[in-house]
């Protein structure tokens, strides 16, 4: 299904994938089940034969999220619940939910409560990442995962499987990492929408059969420089909808670096596959960056950012905020502050799942790299 | 006349004492620790830190109608009018020093415990940035029903009560008195058991105490719990309404006592007193809410202290799961004779208002009585549309009426 993809492929199919994950469960016979970012341990469904999806809203319309969710909950929850409410529900098995933040919460609760024929479990990944007992708790969050799955589907995989679905996500994070220092380095030779549809499409499809067509597309790719794009940092926990990489590439931005969790924060951490796989999964857990709902040093995200900013020699920073993320509406106004202060040009970008005019974003982000090219660059 | 003080001027007393020790609290050696409404602060009193609570500060400032002029302020510095108001309100307080109290001193450390929201610990995070402080979070992962699953959380918790020990000592440079503890957990367990008591006096009909009761009485159990004043002030609560009790005396008179209901989530604070009249005059009373019942705690003295605090501070209601939420509120349904229910989506407090639509459709259909459901905010005057409430308010009575749910004790 995902074995010989063009790269023109990959960007349709990451706009809408449920067609082909449904095709592909219809021909495998094997069960989908859902995820909503962040840290659930994919590795885990996928040895038990199971296909994961990161489950990252819908572009269709709202008609039932609404009355379970008011609308000032983040649009990303809302647009996962109307995916799986109205849309794809019936193709999913079951869904691993990890709790993150207040919008969180309890919405594992309204999926298990929505459909209770299900799988429905919580992954409940620590909330602080300072401190020994953040280790503790992934790996007994990572256990008990295993169990449940077990218990559902009356088998568990032994260390050799996980290990052999920890080495195919390896696999893909690696090629994904290869193809963004290419895009990094040559920008003319991927626009940032087909480098993170690839990135989009590796959450949701096999991923044994996406890293096929990676290393294809890699190894058919002919680099070319490009002309007068500007290096930019992309900070944010997701970025949708994907037009918006369209405006970045219509204004010759080249996305050199990302915090998103459906980015860099994918890639983070290759996991070891020669000792014990939930110690090694458990080690990933803290290998990966900043993420606005997990606490930790109060500082860590504008030092990443400042540091990612200083290695790729960026020229700005565009934050992507989604509406209504209260994490990040409570980190931002200082961490504009901190980026101003030392000197780094930082556009704030509004997104909301289930946009469909962005007009004022083109307009907005054309008028910030004006100014810029008028100024510093 | 007698000598002793009534639980009112107890209150004051307790209260103005409180805040003279922690705004001198540098003077006499103690750290002062911002922490959680819901927060193991047994841990902070056996070790001398004096807690100093942000909410309780804002809702002060909420009640007595700030919101708008502290909130504004915050929005003209980047923060969006979606966040928590006690979150807002406080960041307008650090700005501009306006308040209705003497304010609270700054803090030395952070608790947050997310058992009951993240906001908090959010909210910290921001104060913290200013002075460079440490942040302690005790995370609570939900409360979810799974029996095993729920030993682990307890242990990861009491894994996190070291963690905090460790980090009180390095910041204080003391050794943490465990035998302090033991009694500081004696005086939270019985004041606890005061506490719900007072609550549950509401069972009575007519009920001597309404939610407005509540929540000017649960003040004491939110920052002075784990003392034997606290203790000391819920036996003297006790023992007046239950004079009130003793003589028929209600918040409504007996025949007037229409319906009893239930509130979920927090109160609109500057409307504390107005719902009350309004709600009255349509012989009305709140009775209870989960939001009052999460200081009323079971502490187990024969267990290792820090076993009883993470059972307890991990299965508030705020961090269990709906279902077990619905639990609760229909055990108190039964318990206080309830015939209506307010559920108010709280724009502030996501944590706990994006539950409610879910818990409401569980509610209804378990009691078989509906729900008023409104939209506004528990301290930003902007998202309160007073006409529509009182509209809706009157609407609700007049289909209960027609549903024939009054109290039939109640006058025709």
């Amino acid at each position: 299904m995902w074995e010989s993809l063009s790269l023109k492929d990959v960007v349709a199919l990451a706009r809408d994938p449920y067609p082909s994950i449904r095709k592909w469960a219809r021909d495998t016979g094997k069960k989908v089940v859902g995820s909503t970012i962040a840290d659930v341990p994919e590795e885990v469904i996928y040895a038990f034969d199971l296909l994961p999806v990161t489950i990252l809203g819908t572009h269709k319309p709202l008609k039932k999220a609404p009355s379970h969710l008011p609308d000032n909950a983040c649009s990303l929850a809302r647009s996962n619940l109307e995916l799986a409410l109205s849309y794809e529900g019936d193709l999913f098995s079951g869904f691993v939910l990890p709790q993150v933040c207040d919008t969180t919460q309890h919405l594992s609760d309204i999926w298990r409560i929505n459909f209770p024929d299900k799988y429905v479990e919580s992954y409940l990944a620590p909330r602080q990442a300072d401190r020994p007992s953040a280790r503790y708790w992934v790996k007994e969050e990572i256990e008990r995962l295993i169990e449940s799955l077990g218990k559902w589907l009356g088998k568990k995989p032994g260390n050799d499987a996980l290990n052999a679905s920890i080495a195919v996500h390896n696999e893909n994070r690696a090629l994904l990492g290869e193809l963004y220092k290419i895009k990094r380095e040559s920008p003319g030779t991927i626009t940032n929408k087909e480098f993170f549809a690839m990135m989009k499409l590796s959450l949701q499809a096999d991923k044994a059969e996406i890293n096929k067509s990676l290393k294809t597309i890699k190894d058919s790719l002919k680099a070319k420089k490009g002309k007068k794009f500007t290096d930019v940092i992309l900070v944010g926990i997701t970025c949708d909808p994907p037009e918006i990489f369209d405006i970045l590439d219509e204004l010759k931005l080249n996305i050199v670096g990302d915090t998103l969790v459906d980015g860099t924060r994918y890639l983070q951490g290759m996991v070891s596959v020669n000792g014990n796989p939930i110690d090694a999964l458990a080690d990933r857990h803290f290998k990966r960056g900043f993420f606005s709902p997990i606490h930790d040093n109060v500082y860590k995200n504008f030092e990443e950012v400042k540091k990612l900013y200083n290695d790729t020699k960026a020229k700005a920073v565009i934050f992507v905020h989604i509406e209504f993320c209260e994490s990040q509406e409570y980190d931002l106004p200082d961490l504009k502050n901190m980026i101003k202060k030392e000197g780094i040009p930082i556009h704030v970008l509004d997104t909301e799942y289930q946009t469909t005019s962005l007009s004022h974003v083109l307009t907005r982000a054309q008028a910030f790299f004006e100014s810029l090219k008028g100024g510093s660059l | 006349m007698s000598d002793k003080l009534t639980s009112k001027q107890l209150s004051k007393k307790i209260t103005d004492e409180y805040m003279e020790d922690a705004f001198h609290a540098h003077e006499n050696g103690k750290l002062v620790g911002y922490t959680t409404a819901i927060s193991p602060v047994e841990l902070f009193v056996a070790h001398d830190i004096v807690p100093i609570y942000p909410e309780n500060h804002a809702v002060a400032n909420l009640t007595a109608k700030k919101g708008v002029e502290l909130c504004s302020v915050v929005e003209s510095m980047g923060y969006t009018n979606h966040l928590c108001a006690y979150a807002r309100s406080d960041f307008g307080y650090r700005k501009t020093g306006v308040t209705v109290t003497r304010g609270i001193p700054d803090p030395d450390i952070f608790l947050a415990c997310n058992a009951q929201c993240f906001t908090l610990t959010k909210w910290f995070q921001v104060l913290a940035r200013k002075g460079n402080l440490p942040v302690f979070v005790f995370d609570t992962p939900e409360h979810i029903m799974d029996k095993k699953a729920r030993e682990e959380i307890v242990k990861y918790c009491v894994l996190q009560l070291k963690e905090l020990i460790s980090f009180l000592e390095e910041k204080t440079k003391r050794k943490f008195d465990y035998d302090r503890l033991k009694e500081v957990m004696k005086y939270s367990a019985a004041s606890s058991i005061l506490y719900r008591k007072f609550l549950d006096m509401a069972q009575y009909k007519p009920s001597p105490i309404s939610i407005f009761d509540a929540l000017i009485g649960m003040a004491i159990a939110v920052y002075r719990r784990g003392t034997q004043e606290c203790v000391d002030y819920y036996q003297t609560l006790c023992d007046e309404i239950q004079a009130k009790v003793d003589q028929g005396i209600g918040v409504l008179p007996r025949d007037q006592e229409k319906y009893r209901l239930y509130w979920e989530n927090l109160p609109v604070w500057f409307k504390f007193s107005d719902h009350a009249k309004l709600l009255g005059s349509y012989g009305g009373v709140i009775l209870t809410s989960l939001y009052v019942h999460a200081w009323s705690f079971e502490f187990d003295l024969d267990k290792d202290p820090l076993v009883t605090l993470a059972e307890n501070y991990v299965n508030r209601f705020s961090n269990s799961t709906i279902e077990d939420r619905a639990d609760m509120a229909t055990d108190l349904f039964k318990k206080y004779s309830m015939n209506g229910m307010i559920m108010f989506m709280n724009r502030s407090c996501k944590a706990v208002s994006f539950a409610v639509p879910t818990l409401k459709d569980i509610l209804t259909k378990r009691t078989g009585i509906p729900a008023l459901v409104f939209e506004s905010d528990m301290g930003d005057q902007r998202f309160y549309a007073e006409s529509q409430v009182r509209t809706r308010i009157e609407a609700y009575f007049e289909t209960l009426d027609r549903l024939g749910l009054a109290q039939k004790t109640a006058a025709a």
